[in-house]
């Protein structure tokens, strides 16, 4: 039997970086998966030579709007790292308050996301709709809802009181019993357990090797988690576990994101609670960083973020290295379509979160007589399109 | 011509990434959930291009994505509008001037209606739609 | 102390300060980074964070600076290895470890470097056509946006 080659993109509604996976396909079995990057390609670390300092904080809290104040965190920390900036406590605390609150909404998008790919669409439109809360608490604590630009070099723009405080606290407390009930859908569903159990397999030797990260990472069972291994902001100060899950599997990353969300939860609660008081930027604007360089880490919600900054000093960055989690999820995750059927490689590709939700369009070769013929993913991924 | 009054009552979405933060496209994907029920308006995301009668373009128009955006422009049937959501999809935002960055939509395909913000709110993106469907008499790109 | 930094040290490398907590920062030359990388990948439990590279023009080198990460033990290993800018060749690091694979791509598209033995390198990997045709690399500092 010929292989089948299936182009998968690159147009996806809601996806992280528009890429393209060339899937080679032997019937239903998948033998190869290629990436085809380059879509998204916006030359963030070229136009970072050219801004300031201060003005890059804007620039790379846009490389991903779903994860904006982890990029800020890790390139603000990376520049107070050279400049030798001391960050005042209530600021570090405020930072590490809205990062978790990203981690919640974000873990919830991709849960939703995934019943969606799964064709479980109720449940896709009941998690978007518990998320809209915590986004208003985005915006509650920045002022914005999705792109926050919450940070500023030596310290955060916007204080919480005592009435955000109650407010917060009061919304996650539905959020957290939502939670815990999505949870159990996706431990105890028939289809959902079926469909993502046993499929796309990361042995746990395999995952470190190839560069894995984040929960993808833990799901396979290694504990590494930026937040406990290296901490940054108040994460030194703050009790939380690191959660594993041994399968390896599609199932186990995503359990791995709501057991996380949960822990998420715990955190904002404590650090709520024990918000020290101070100041919360320093009181001149910083615009001079010395020469140095610096290696920033930080656990987004998709796993590590890496920036490499070096400075020559004066009001400019040398160079600004990003290396985004999706970056080696995505490219180096294809050691888990192995073996896969084609209709796995949608669930595959969102358990690693690139925030994939296709509306696609799919053309396949056939090989032998060299005709092409349009068909849609939906025949490949039922319920992929239903709704999206 | 194909009536426009068709698409007036039942506008199905075409949603093209082209190179975007993700900012915008989680805001039009907030946008069509029930909070903010937008199929009282009869919106929803079509599953093909061929099915599509509005693109909603986010993102700065990467050079490789602008070759797929114009295709996809091309695939879908009259009439047709387009919609460019944010900041980035008007102009380039802040990512204008870079080597890989057309700098906005409508250098690749004509727009209709620009809805500005970084991200622009759900709300602000349904707004967008419907007032473009308030002027759908005078006709779509042909 | 750590096995990995003792391995690191008897090797006879010559160790750069670091002001940043559980990071160290080692000078390699180009011939005996796969030696390095190769112990390295023997340690259980380590993977490639990101591959650096900085074009220090007016110096007239290419700095590549392998950051590696040790799960068990909790620090980052940075080697940095420091080729001429005419011509910027490394040994490949990918066969040791596979997760290499993507960051040597993108240095290779983005600032030129090329990773001798890696047989996947291509351009266009995320550069544009226009850029990737005029055998332009836009990290490079003489690249003008």
């Amino acid at each position: 039997m010929s292989l089948i080659e299936i182009p998968v993109g690159p147009q996806h509604p809601a996806l992280h970086e528009p890429i393209m996976l060339r899937v080679k396909a032997d019937g239903e079995r998948v033998v190869d998966v290629q990436v085809v990057t380059g879509y998204n390609h916006r030359g963030a670390e070229k136009l970072g030579e050219r801004n300031t300092w201060s003005k890059n904080v804007f620039l790379y809290s846009r490389v991903c709007g779903i994860c904006n104040t982890v990029h800020a965190q890790t390139y603000t920390q990376g520049v107070e790292a050279i400049g030798n900036v001391e960050v005042p406590p209530r600021a570090q605390y405020l930072r590490t308050l809205i990062m978790e609150l990203e981690r919640i909404h974000s873990h919830m998008l991709i849960s939703a996301v995934m019943a969606e790919i799964v064709g479980f669409d109720s449940l896709f439109m009941l998690i978007m709709r518990d998320r809209e809360p915590v986004m208003m608490l985005k915006e509650l604590v920045t002022g914005n809802r999705v792109l926050s630009d919450y940070y500023t070099l030596g310290g955060v723009r916007r204080d919480v009181d005592e009435v955000k405080k109650d407010k917060i606290l009061k919304v996650l407390e539905s959020v957290e019993g939502r939670m815990k009930y999505y949870k159990k859908v996706f431990e105890e569903d028939f289809t959902l357990s079926r469909r993502l159990g046993g499929v796309g397999v990361v042995r746990h030797d395999e995952a470190v090797r190839y560069s894995l990260v984040g929960p993808t990472l833990r799901g396979s069972g290694v504990k590494s988690d930026v937040r406990a291994d290296d901490p940054y902001a108040a994460y030194g100060e703050i009790p939380f576990n690191v959660i594993t899950y041994d399968g390896g599997d599609s199932l186990s990353r995503m359990l791995v994101r709501f057991d996380e969300t949960l822990e998420s939860i715990e955190m904002v609660r404590y650090i709520l609670n024990h918000l020290p008081q101070g100041p919360i930027a320093p009181k001149t604007p910083i615009r001079i960083i010395p020469a140095g360089e610096a290696f920033s880490r930080v656990e987004a919600p998709r796993g590590e973020l890496f920036y490499h900054i070096v400075s020559k000093g004066g009001d400019k960055p040398y160079r600004v290295k990003v290396r985004t989690p999706s970056f080696h999820n995505i490219i180096n995750g294809v050691i888990a379509y192995r073996e896969a059927n084609i209709a796995d490689v949608p669930v595959i590709l969102a358990s690693v979160d690139p925030c994939i939700s296709c509306t696609e369009r799919v053309l396949v070769i056939d090989e032998r007589s060299g005709k092409a013929r349009s068909l849609r993913l939906k025949d490949l991924s039922r319920g992929l399109l239903d709704g999206s | 011509m194909v009536s426009t009054k068709v698409v007036k009552y039942s506008p199905w979405l075409l949603h093209f990434n082209t190179g975007a933060c993700n900012g915008c496209d989680i805001e039009v994907l907030a946008a069509l959930t029930p909070y903010y029920d937008p199929e009282r308006f009869g919106v929803k995301l079509a599953p093909n291009p061929r099915h599509a009668d509005v693109m909603v373009v986010t993102g700065a128009v990467t050079k490789k994505a602008g070759e797929r955006l114009n295709r996809l422009y091309e695939q879908m049937p009259s009439p047709k509008f387009v919609v460019a959501v944010g900041a980035c999809a008007i102009s380039g935002g802040v990512f204008s001037g870079s080597y890989s960055v057309l700098n906005g939509a409508n250098k690749v395909v004509p727009v209709s209606m620009y809805v500005p913000g970084c991200p622009p709110r759900p709300e602000a993106i349904l707004y967008g739609i419907v007032k473009l469907l308030s002027k759908l008499d005078g006709g779509g790109n042909e | 102390m750590s096995s990995v930094l003792d391995f690191l040290k008897s090797s006879g490398l010559n160790q750069l300060g670091s002001k940043q907590p559980r990071r160290y920062v080692f000078e390699v030359s180009a011939e005996r980074l796969r030696e390095v990388v190769g112990g390295l990948a023997k340690f259980k439990n380590i993977y490639v964070s990101s591959i650096s590279g900085v074009d220090y023009v007016s110096e007239g080198f290419i700095e590549i600076n392998y950051c590696l990460w040790v799960v068990d033990e909790r620090f980052m290993v940075i080697t940095k290895v420091r080729v001429p800018r005419d011509s910027p060749k490394v040994p490949t690091i990918y066969d040791l470890i596979p997760g290499a694979l993507n960051s040597e791509l993108e240095a290779y598209d983005l600032l030129g470097v090329v990773f001798e033995g890696n047989e996947k390198l291509r351009r266009g990997f995320l550069t544009p056509s226009e850029v990737a045709s005029q055998g332009l690399f836009p990290l490079r500092k003489d690249f003008k946006v």
